[in-house]
């Protein structure tokens, strides 16, 4: 099969999946602003992706995925963004869990955790930043302790992601009493729904909550559920980091692309598209996501043959997904702030319940995309190390 | 990303930018390199290449603003090149000159403003702002929608003063000088010279920022070096973005400039041409500028390199498209306005 014959067998399976009656409610829904949407809709469809085998596209087959070469996987985001198909709910398993388990797990844990993510069944969380511990990781304070076959769980993650759905979470936590930064910390693989579990969602300001606060009350997990050895977690947390190499970003430029094609839209509509200042804003914003799609499409074809053109030198220190995130995330506020400028004096208007548009929850959302993820100012600082090898502050 | 050979090319250009500096460069350059015919033909004395490897050997030859006519007389042979069709098989139109270019002994500029008007096969009017014009040959120029070459011979040339005293402008006139039709149209010529110089501003940008990061390692100030310090790291980085930005649109626009005519690769062109031209150019400024302030004293001085990019750059910046036209063209070309 060529990548021609592949792209259009992923249109159509998208195509008639989100035509049946049980999907076609989740097209363009639980994006941007909007990840509390048709949660329980989106967890079938999960399972619908996984029955069908379009999870874990790019793990080896011998770990149940279908081993395809990256540009396959950038093809299946790109039709993915361009039927406007639902945000993912188990993306976290699928991009981040499964390829840490596939470098750092062991055959049983890869055999335990990778069928549920590839079946869209087992949904996870990763569970890093604390209330103390947001860009400096290291200053985590939650603790685990091993007792009687048991790693007994106190602490409190924040920020966490889809908590309120996912069956497991991936967790770092200080296992050895009284050591401190990267030393002494554990990788631990912990069921979510048991007792010593509490979830809060966090209120943003959207007025919608994505993100949670979890609390370990002597929450416990098996012995063995531990990816990497004990105490070697920071070593497996930053693994875990690098395995973003923005693969997904490629397709969700397309999605960019959908967003600014409505501002032009609504620039036209209303006749701000003749306000030479929102002109201007405009053109710089279509000639700016195709920078970002020139420099991402080299930025993966980089990763794959070391020192890639586009970033002579610097993706060759790893930091490829570091100049993406600094690209997309900077480049997603200013066009949120061109949409509601572009809407005018309607745009600060708001519907009952706080009911927003989507030009409203653009802007509004994108105020978190440079803080998450590693924060935009930690972005610069990876890539002044890694990427220029300037010394350390 | 580079081919194998494109990557062969590419350190041997470089290596020869490291050993010679200055207007005597040009003999060894065309002569033993043969980087001036890399797109003419091989019947006419040139490698056969093409504009992907005429990007190589301009952005190499950027990166340390090596003065002399390169980028201008590689591009004239490519142009020259081409039939109506945008092919390079047939017979080329601008035949006579090809050989010339190729050995290096006719240097080329591209004179593509829009006051020279063409009748009877011969231009009149005068062209001001060529770059590389001083002491070219042969010009390129732009007379309503078609190209002609035009002997220096058969023209007044007025050499300018320039700020950036590493490329010549010169004020050309043509008082019914004998000119040879091109079949490359006016337009794709000046849509490759922009993207010629958006490569060549990617490549003087990533040079810039490799000489700050540098100076930041070793420079030291309170103690230690000022690359430790937050303020400047950060700026460094933003400007790493810049830079792999930068190259990676120009190359492809680069990509669009090399493909083989057609309806299709013309329209990518016409929009690439301009966007890569604008944005590499103002990251280029923008890196440069950021040159001078991260050295501090030093970066103010005439010795130091900081000032013949920043002027360089700035002069990319207002010749074939300022940055606001150039975004006008780009809106109207990809259908925003």
């Amino acid at each position: 099969m060529n990548d021609e014959q592949f792209r259009a067998e992923v249109r159509g399976w998208l195509t008639t999946a989100l035509a049946s009656p049980e999907f076609a409610c989740l097209v363009g829904k639980g994006g941007t602003g909007r990840a509390h949407e048709f949660v329980a809709e989106r967890m079938a469809w999960e399972r619908r992706l996984g029955a069908d085998g379009w999870i874990g596209l790019g793990w080896p087959e011998a770990d149940g995925g279908r081993g395809l070469p990256w540009h396959r996987q950038v093809i299946f985001y790109e039709e993915y963004a361009r039927a406007n198909a639902p945000g993912r709910v188990g993306h976290i398993g699928e991009q981040l869990v499964a390829p840490t388990l596939l470098m750092f797990g062991t055959p049983e844990q890869k055999a335990r955790f990778l069928p549920g993510i590839a079946a869209g069944t087992e949904l996870w969380c990763q569970g890093y930043s604390e209330p103390g511990a947001g860009s400096d990781l290291a200053g985590l304070r939650t603790r685990a302790s091993l007792r009687d076959g048991e790693w007994h769980i106190d602490g409190q993650k924040i920020w966490t992601s889809l908590a309120h759905v996912a069956d497991w979470c991936f967790l770092l936590a200080r296992t050895e009493a009284g050591s401190d930064r990267h030393r002494g910390l554990s990788c631990l693989l912990v069921p979510v729904r048991q007792p010593g579990i509490e979830i809060r969602p966090i209120t943003q300001i959207t007025g919608t909550a994505e993100f949670n606060e979890v609390f370990f009350d002597d929450a416990r997990t098996l012995e063995g559920n531990v990816a990497g050895a004990p105490g070697d977690g920071w070593r497996v947390a930053l693994g875990m980091l690098g395995v973003e190499r923005g693969v997904s970003n490629l397709g969700q430029l397309i999605g960019f692309q959908r967003e600014f094609d409505a501002v032009l839209a609504a620039a036209r509509g209303n006749g701000s598209a003749g306000d030479p200042d929102i002109a201007a804003r405009i053109a710089d914003a279509w000639i700016a996501l195709q920078v970002m799609r020139f420099t991402a499409e080299e930025a993966l074809g980089g990763a794959d043959q070391e020192g890639g053109v586009a970033a002579g030198g610097v993706a060759a220190g790893g930091v490829a997904a570091n100049i993406t995130k600094l690209l997309w995330t900077t480049w997603h506020q200013r066009l949120g702030e061109l949409a509601v400028d572009v809407g005018g004096p309607d745009a600060t208007l708001a519907g009952p319940d706080y009911g927003l548009t989507d030009t409203q929850r653009l802007f509004l959302f994108a105020r978190a995309e440079t803080i998450f993820g590693g924060s935009n100012e930690i972005q610069r600082n990876i890539v002044a190390e890694r990427g220029l090898g300037l010394p350390r502050g | 990303m580079d081919s194998s050979e494109q990557a062969a090319l590419r350190e041997a250009v470089r290596d020869f930018c490291g050993k010679h500096a200055g207007p005597q460069a040009w003999d060894r350059l065309a002569g033993e390199l043969g980087l001036t015919g890399l797109a003419v033909p091989e019947c006419y004395g040139g490698s056969g290449a093409g504009l992907a490897e005429v990007a190589v050997a301009v952005e190499e030859t950027g990166r340390v603003l090596l003065p002399v006519p390169y980028l201008s007389t590689a591009l004239a042979g490519a142009v020259l090149s081409e039939d109506g069709a945008g092919r390079t098989g047939g017979a080329a139109p601008g035949a006579e000159f090809l050989p010339g270019i190729a050995s290096g002994a006719l240097r080329a500029a591209f004179a593509l403003g829009s006051a020279v008007t063409a009748s009877g096969g011969r231009l009149t009017g005068v062209a001001p702002h060529v770059l590389d014009g001083a002491e070219a040959g042969l010009f390129v120029v732009r007379a309503g929608d078609a190209l002609f070459a035009v002997r220096a011979a058969d023209t007044v040339v007025t050499p300018c003063g320039t700020l950036d005293q590493s490329r010549s402008q010169a004020a050309v006139s043509f008082q019914g000088a004998p000119a040879v039709a091109a079949g490359c149209a006016a337009e794709r010529a000046e849509d490759l010279l922009r993207v010629m110089l958006a490569v060549e501003s990617a490549g003087a940008a990533a040079h810039c920022l490799d000489v700050t990061v540098g100076y930041l390692k070793t420079r030291v100030q309170f103690g230690r070096p000022i690359g430790a310090f937050q303020a400047l790291r950060h700026r460094c980085a933003d400007l790493a973005v810049e830079v792999a930005s930068a190259r990676a649109t120009a190359y492809a626009a680069v990509r669009a400039a090399a493909s083989p005519v057609s309806p299709a690769s013309s329209a990518e062109l016409a929009v690439l041409g301009p966007l890569a031209k604008r944005h590499c150019v103002d990251v280029f400024w923008h890196v440069a500028a950021e040159m001078i302030q991260l050295h501090g004293g030093i970066g103010f001085t005439w010795e130091h390199q900081a000032h013949r990019y920043l002027k360089r750059a700035k002069t990319s910046q207002l010749l074939h498209g300022t940055p606001a036209e150039l975004r006008r063209l780009v809106s109207q070309r990809a259908g925003l306005s």
